[in-house]
């Protein structure tokens, strides 16, 4: 009765909010995009790769077709990694968790440098130091969160390594 | 002693505060002194604009108070530090709950 009488007079005469603040979306944080973004830089340095392997000069417009494909996949995902990441660090990552874990700001570092040289580059190395950075952070989020964390390879290809939350 | 009526907005007190539910806030003088643990203070946090926030501790000069919501993406002491007293504006001593028809009064 009285929540409805204070809101008719909201309505009227605009009572002044207070923020209880929280970054929107509220709680959903979860480093599995990152990783599915790091395990996609990896699958197209393999379809680069055996694309030339298998083309060779690859001066037909198919092979300039597909490959511009992967290249575009390739730089997208690489920056989609470095976003979630970002965002995670920027938004979840309190303080008090920085100082827990000070490897953390090194680590995520790693993973702005990473995705920067997977961009750049055609290296199956560093495609796969950059998931394995982001296996760390995921491992050190998923701990934050009280949760268990477990490594198994990815069903699909590349099949590399992934870290998964114990739910 | 000045009150003013103010509208929650956000989810950072869920589930003792929700989105929407209406507080009364009463200015200094508190009508029981000094703000304690516990205590849920309204405040100015530059950059932040005016919040509401459960103080969790009172530190040793009495006038600085460590806030907190109860999520951990809550925006509050780990982000901006401690709240000095200049900057509160009142202490939460009505809570008026949406769909339930109780009202709450608050320690002040």
């Amino acid at each position: 009765m009285l929540y409805r009488l204070i809101q008719k007079l909201d309505q009227s005469v605009q009572i002044e909010s207070v923020d209880a603040h929280c970054d929107i979306p509220c709680g959903i944080y979860d480093p599995h995009q990152a990783q599915i973004g790091a395990l996609t830089v990896i699958r197209m340095v393999d379809l680069i790769e055996s694309m030339v392997k298998e083309h060779g000069k690859g001066d037909t417009a198919e092979f300039i077709n597909s490959m511009a494909r992967y290249i575009a996949v390739k730089e997208e995902h690489a920056e989609l990694t470095k976003h979630e990441i970002r965002v995670i660090w920027g938004d979840f990552i309190k303080e008090a968790n920085l100082e827990e874990y000070p490897q953390l700001n090194g680590l995520v570092h790693k993973i702005m440098t990473l995705g920067s040289k997977a961009r750049q580059t055609v290296d199956r190395e560093t495609a796969v130091a950059l998931l394995e950075a982001v296996n760390e952070f995921a491992e050190i989020f998923w701990q934050i969160k009280g949760k268990e964390t477990k490594r198994v390879k990815a069903p699909y290809a590349p099949a590399e390594e992934v870290v998964y939350p114990v739910l | 002693m000045m009150l003013r009526l103010l509208k929650v907005r956000g989810h950072s007190l869920f589930p003792d505060f929700r989105d929407g539910d209406y507080i009364l806030a009463a200015g200094t003088p508190f009508p029981s002194g000094k703000i304690r643990a516990g205590d849920v203070i309204v405040f100015r946090q530059p950059g932040y604009g005016l919040l509401v926030k459960r103080v969790h501790q009172v530190l040793e000069d009495g006038l600085s108070f460590i806030v907190c919501g109860t999520q951990v993406e809550s925006t509050d002491s780990r982000n901006f530090g401690p709240v000095h007293s200049d900057q509160v504006d009142g202490k939460v001593i009505w809570h008026i709950r949406q769909n339930q028809y109780r009202k709450e009064t608050m320690r002040t």
